[in-house]
């Protein structure tokens, strides 16, 4: 345990202490020294971006229902609190039992984005734990990683021990099984990866050699111990039913980011819009049935006091028995004056029973997402949405109320041209009208539209991952288009710092060599780089630099259709000929139907069963 | 006839960390696990209807908070305490309760806040009898004057305070390995109110005391409201 005095007098000093302390509702704190695995879940964020993450929760609470495991947290400290922890030589501590993480056995890194990488090594920094993995000996934690952002764990590879690709509530408990008998054993670190290495949905970095082309792009990867699988498979739970779901939440005391309970109500998505690497990697759609849903919901509004469920998934609106959830929800929890919420709305799936049953509790905002400001550039990433259903759908909410609505674009995206660019800002001037063209005393509140920009990030295991991204000029050209174009007190234009999303398309479709320019950028004093006012781009460029590593070569090289990638070695359930089938109907503008309509031929159902395609 | 329940509680160990907002969002999350059935407001967005005292100041711990809470309808008080207490956290207690007929609210009523201070001095040899002298000497000055910040808008404005009519009685506790420990009565409430913060300011400013900053630790052990000059509890 640290030092508890000296942990008090640095809690006097740093803003929000709340985040440090711990001892929230429903918090599970055990006798270390009663425990074969302790584990302790890292989210490389503050405190109050990683109580939102709903993984954390079922993770968390999965793991502590085993009696001879514990799951303990801990985050990113915020900066003010890093500089106190080093000054006063308090090493990093899980939030439970305010144990440094260097004497748990697993150390898990949950990767939801590329951004965070930099405090993955600055968390083992601060926990007194060597980066690279090569450098850590029997006495260290294994570093283990799960989340999204392992469907391309390369440019993580000579920092992490091992990764679980896919869904966790299972091989957790595997993987455990396997340590308890290795420590039973007396075996080793490495006998303990290598076992591990033939659980489906394991993958051991060092246990692989990749070889380079000339042009630097991939000739091979391929087990350097015998025996080892070449390819490594997703974990998926089959029946989400059946499956492991927690029934408390940690109820954080200060305001986070969500401060609700989510309700996940099916996993996967059946859209198929190519840009979407969530829609890809987590097929094949598979729900949760609205009894289970039911009671669920029963035992966490007991157990957190909650007044806001949300439902939670890729596109809420899917969910085949949505209009009965909603209806049960509220008649079950009106009276307690807890509503229901979806967190993002589909505009051709938006129906106004839904919508009248939410706001019988409370108006939320709404936000839509179109993508791309012309039906031409929707076709190409197959957003299946049309103008008239934002038309349809925005007179709609402006008759029922409301008049604040956020609609979500991406600039940057395959075959865009300028007048796709402008696009987005007539579509922005469109809503204005629909709602000034209601008769006056019929609307209601101070009317504004935000247009929201961002900059396209080609990811792994979408139909775009060959594309090259946009320029950072190039973006700010179209940023600077709508800026001069989008003139109206009404129209409020956002967008995202190119320069942000340049590095993201380095990291996500990284190789192994891009770790080191990520040591190196952290050295120099990177962490936090998703936060822009800490991102310090000339800093990364420097590390590039230093390395001889073009970060181009990453983010802006178009590739050939051969090219083997560096996630290559990962089944994801969608094949790659899927994949460049997509990508080819992009080129030619056309759409491929959704999914539950007819099966697609995404290769998922050929390797994985469960869900819709059953 | 509103039906308005009086109860006192406290907020001690980490959970002194939790800002006075917080802590308002944590008992309405706490009202509907414990099934009380708390009146809400009118309107667009209806809040549950009930109020702290006065605001503890983050970093303050409290075995003496005061809220008043309006029901909807009566439950008995003994309840209320059970079911709350079934659900809140070991450092969150209710300690007693009662129905209240008064006019005046909460926060009007409370003219007192009672705290225990602790903090460790950089000054070598202290003693015992050194410190009566000096704690002595200082609560005989005529006024004791600090500068007070205060935000209007962007701007901060200082402002000069005397903050001696708002000292009441300070008892010495002692003072052992450097730390010393005080007892002491500060007006608190909206008709004048002293944060403990601002009576050491004072201590710091008008005696030799050098206080380590991040040692200080505040325990407000209750509130209190006057009665015909007399200090009585608010319950």
């Amino acid at each position: 345990m640290i030092d508890l005095d000296i942990f008090e007098r640095v809690l006097n000093r740093v803003e929000k202490p709340a985040r440090y302390i711990g001892m929230e509702q429903n918090m599970i704190k055990k006798d270390l020294d009663k425990i074969d695995v302790k584990f302790a879940f890292a989210f490389p964020d503050i405190y109050d971006v990683g109580m939102s993450h709903l993984g954390l929760h079922i993770l968390y609470n999965l793991i502590n229902e085993r009696e001879d495991c514990c799951c303990e947290r801990v985050f990113a400290p915020w900066v003010d609190m890093e500089k106190e922890m080093r000054k006063e030589n308090i090493p990093l501590f899980t939030l439970e039992n305010k144990e440094p993480i260097k004497n748990f056995d697993f150390v898990g890194f949950t990767l939801q984005y590329e951004m965070s990488y930099t405090n993955i090594i600055n968390m083992l920094d601060l926990g007194n734990i060597p980066i690279y993995s090569k450098d850590r000996t029997e006495d260290d934690p294994i570093i283990l990683g799960g989340g999204p952002c392992v469907y391309n764990p390369e440019p993580l590879a000579d920092i992490f021990d091992m990764f679980v690709i896919g869904e966790g509530e299972e091989v957790l408990y595997e993987i455990f099984n396997e340590y308890i008998a290795c420590k039973k054993s007396n075996s080793s670190k490495d006998e303990f990866l290598e076992r591990v290495s033939w659980i489906e949905g394991v993958y051991v970095p060092k246990f692989y050699d990749v070889n380079y082309n000339e042009d630097g792009t991939i000739k091979s990867m391929l087990p350097n111990v015998d025996g080892i699988p070449q390819k490594v498979k997703k974990r998926i739970m089959s029946d989400l039913d059946k499956s492991y779901y927690q029934e408390k939440m940690l109820v954080p005391y200060i305001e986070i980011v969500h401060s609700r309970i989510g309700l996940e109500i099916f996993r996967g998505c059946t859209r198929g819009c190519r840009f979407c690497q969530a829609g890809m990697i987590y097929r094949p759609v598979r729900e949760k049935s609205t009894e289970t849903l039911l009671k669920l919901s029963e035992k966490l509004v007991e157990s957190t006091g909650y007044d806001d469920i949300s439902l939670i998934s890729l596109s809420s609106c899917d969910y085949s028995n949505l209009e009965v959830l909603i209806k049960e929800l509220i008649n079950k929890y009106s009276d307690k004056r807890i509503g229901v919420s979806l967190p993002s709305l589909r505009l051709d799936s938006f129906t106004k029973d839904v919508i009248q049953e939410i706001e019988k509790v409370r108006k939320t905002g709404l936000t839509f997402a179109p993508e791309a400001g012309s039906q031409r550039l929707r076709d190409v990433i197959n957003k299946g949405v049309t103008e008239e259903d934002l038309v349809r759908t925005v007179t709609y909410a402006f008759q029922e109320g409301w008049s604040r609505v956020k609609l979500y674009f991406m600039i940057g995206l395959p075959t865009e041209t300028d007048e796709d660019v402008l696009g987005i800002k007539e579509l922005g001037y469109k809503v204005k009208d629909i709602f000034f063209s209601i008769p006056k005393e019929e609307r209601k509140g101070n009317f504004t539209v935000t247009v929201s920009a961002s900059c396209f990030v080609p990811k792994p295991f979408t139909p775009f991952q060959w594309v090259g991204q946009n320029s950072i000029e190039e973006f700010n050209r179209k940023i600077d288009l709508l800026k001069d174009n989008i003139r109206d007190r009404k129209v409020i234009f956002n967008y995202h710092n190119p320069k942000l999303s340049y590095l993201e398309a380095v990291l996500a479709r990284g190789d192994r060599k891009v770790c080191e320019a990520l040591v190196t950028a952290w050295e120099s004093g990177c962490k936090f780089d998703g936060w822009s006012d800490l991102f310090d781009y000339e800093k990364w460029m420097e590390a590039f630099h230093k390395l001889d590593i073009d970060p181009d070569f990453y983010a802006a090289r178009e590739r050939s259709l051969d090219e083997v990638f560096p996630w290559d070695f990962i089944e994801a359930g969608v094949s790659k000929e899927y994949l460049k089938r997509e990508y080819e109907k992009a080129k030619k503008e056309e759409l491929t139907r959704d999914c539950r309509l007819g099966c697609t031929g995404c290769g998922v159902n050929k390797n994985f069963s469960g869900g819709v395609c059953n | 006839m509103q039906l308005i329940l009086r109860v006192k509680f406290t907020k001690e160990s980490y959970l002194k960390y939790i800002s006075h907002l917080d802590t308002m969002r944590f008992f309405q999350r706490m009202f509907r696990m414990a099934d009380i059935p708390i009146a809400y407001s009118e309107g667009f967005n209806p809040h549950p209807k009930f109020s702290i005292a006065s605001a503890l100041s983050l970093g303050i711990s409290s075995e003496g908070e005061y809220m008043d809470i309006e029901l909807e309808k009566s439950i008995p008080v003994e309840t209320f305490i059970d079911n709350m207490n079934g659900v809140l956290p070991d450092n969150v207690r209710i300690l007693d309760g009662k129905y209240t007929d008064d006019d005046s609210s909460i926060s009007s009523l409370i003219k007192w806040g009672y705290y225990n201070i602790q903090f460790e001095i950089d000054n070598e040899k202290m003693t015992q009898e050194k410190l009566e002298e000096i704690m002595k000497a200082f609560l005989s000055e005529e006024n004791i004057v600090i500068k007070k910040e205060k935000r209007k808008r962007k701007k901060i404005i200082e402002r000069e305070v005397n903050i001696k009519p708002q000292i009441g009685n300070v008892i010495l506790k002692g003072i052992y390995n450097n730390i010393v420990k005080l007892n002491v009565l500060l007006k608190t409430g909206d008709s004048g109110n002293l944060k403990p913060t601002d009576f050491l300011k004072g201590l710091v400013e008008y005696t030799s005391l050098i206080i380590i900053d991040d040692s200080i630790k505040i325990h407000r052990i209750d509130l209190y409201t006057e009665e015909q000059n007399r200090i009585v509890s608010p319950l």
